[in-house]
């Protein structure tokens, strides 16, 4: 069975998409990613730009209507869904099968 | 006060950028050269990023962006690539990019316009070659470039004067199609120049 060619997701991307689970903008996405890493991942404007610009054409996600006139909105699809689902998986996985070994 | 100069390597840029403002001189905007007003001499940080923008919103999102995120946006426009920001109070980090290869990506940005400029101009110079306006054999006989009529049995100061009226025309009709082969080699050394860079850069 081949793996979706996206997997493993990095660090970055996969606290970015679990950020907009709910609509967020740009600089609520680079505050939200700090918090949900427990400060671990701290990204700076042009890095994250350039991931969301990634993601957009991934289709992972997608801008929505926003009443911010200079700021846009994004929020994670169906697909940006999927490909953290099966990330999550992968890790869980990793986990199960190293909580055997390393106890 | 402007000045001219031309960079490939944004790191490059940037420091210089930042020695202005330490002997005083902070850029205030770039068009037609950098423009810099005159300051007491300042500890600055430049950052330039190197991206195009679809249209007007997106790159009003881009700099609300940085804004945000404590910087300033001091010159670039929708079209330009480079783009130029200044770290204020508020920027919890000196740099715009958490990694290296975010910010390498920068140069591979760079890298596809320059080849893509070079691209757009090239069926243009194949257009005037393969069509006979250009003649490249005039560069050897350039009394051919010379209209006058009996221009070369005319002799001294008759011959100089109507001789020094037609040059510039003369050279104009003979070498203008060479900015074109000019402008598609330096687009094509910028784009490998940016290349390297990019490489250089990725693999660190």
């Amino acid at each position: 069975m081949s793996r979706n060619r996206h997997l493993p997701l990095t660090e970055t991307v996969y606290y970015i998409l679990l950020a907009v689970m709910e609509p967020a903008h740009g600089y609520l996405i680079l505050q939200k990613v700090e918090e949900l890493s427990g400060g671990q991942v701290r990204m700076a404007a042009g890095t994250l730009y350039g991931a969301i610009d990634n993601l957009l054409k991934l289709q992972f996600l997608q801008p929505v209507q926003s009443g911010d006139s200079r700021r846009k909105v994004y929020v994670i699809t169906e697909k940006g869904k999927e490909i953290l689902r099966l990330d999550y998986e992968r890790m869980r996985h990793m986990i199960q099968t190293t909580e055997t070994y390393l106890t | 006060m402007r000045m001219f100069k031309f960079f490939i390597n944004l790191d490059k840029e940037e420091q210089w950028l930042n020695e202005q403002a330490r002997k005083g001189w902070e850029l205030t905007g770039k068009s037609w050269g950098y423009e810099f007003r005159q300051v007491e001499p300042k500890e600055l940080n430049f950052r330039i990023d190197y991206r195009h923008f679809n249209n007007r919103e997106e790159f009003e999102n881009y700099r609300v962006l940085f804004e945000d995120s404590g910087w300033k946006h001091v010159a670039g426009t929708k079209s330009s690539g480079q783009q130029y920001f200044v770290r204020s109070g508020e920027a919890e980090s000196a740099e715009i990019f958490s990694d290296e290869a975010s910010k390498a990506a920068r140069y591979q940005r760079m890298s596809r316009m320059w080849l893509s400029l070079a691209v757009v101009y090239l069926p243009i110079i194949i257009a005037l070659a393969t069509s006979g306006a250009v003649d490249a054999s005039a560069l050897l006989q350039p009394k051919e470039l010379y209209y006058t009529p009996g221009l070369w049995s005319k002799t001294g100061t008759e011959f100089w004067t109507a001789f020094a009226w037609e040059t510039p025309f003369a050279l104009f009709r003979g070498i203008a199609w060479l900015a074109l082969p000019i402008l598609v080699v330096s687009a094509v050394v910028c784009s490998f120049k940016a290349s390297r860079l990019y490489r250089k850069n990725f693999s660190q």
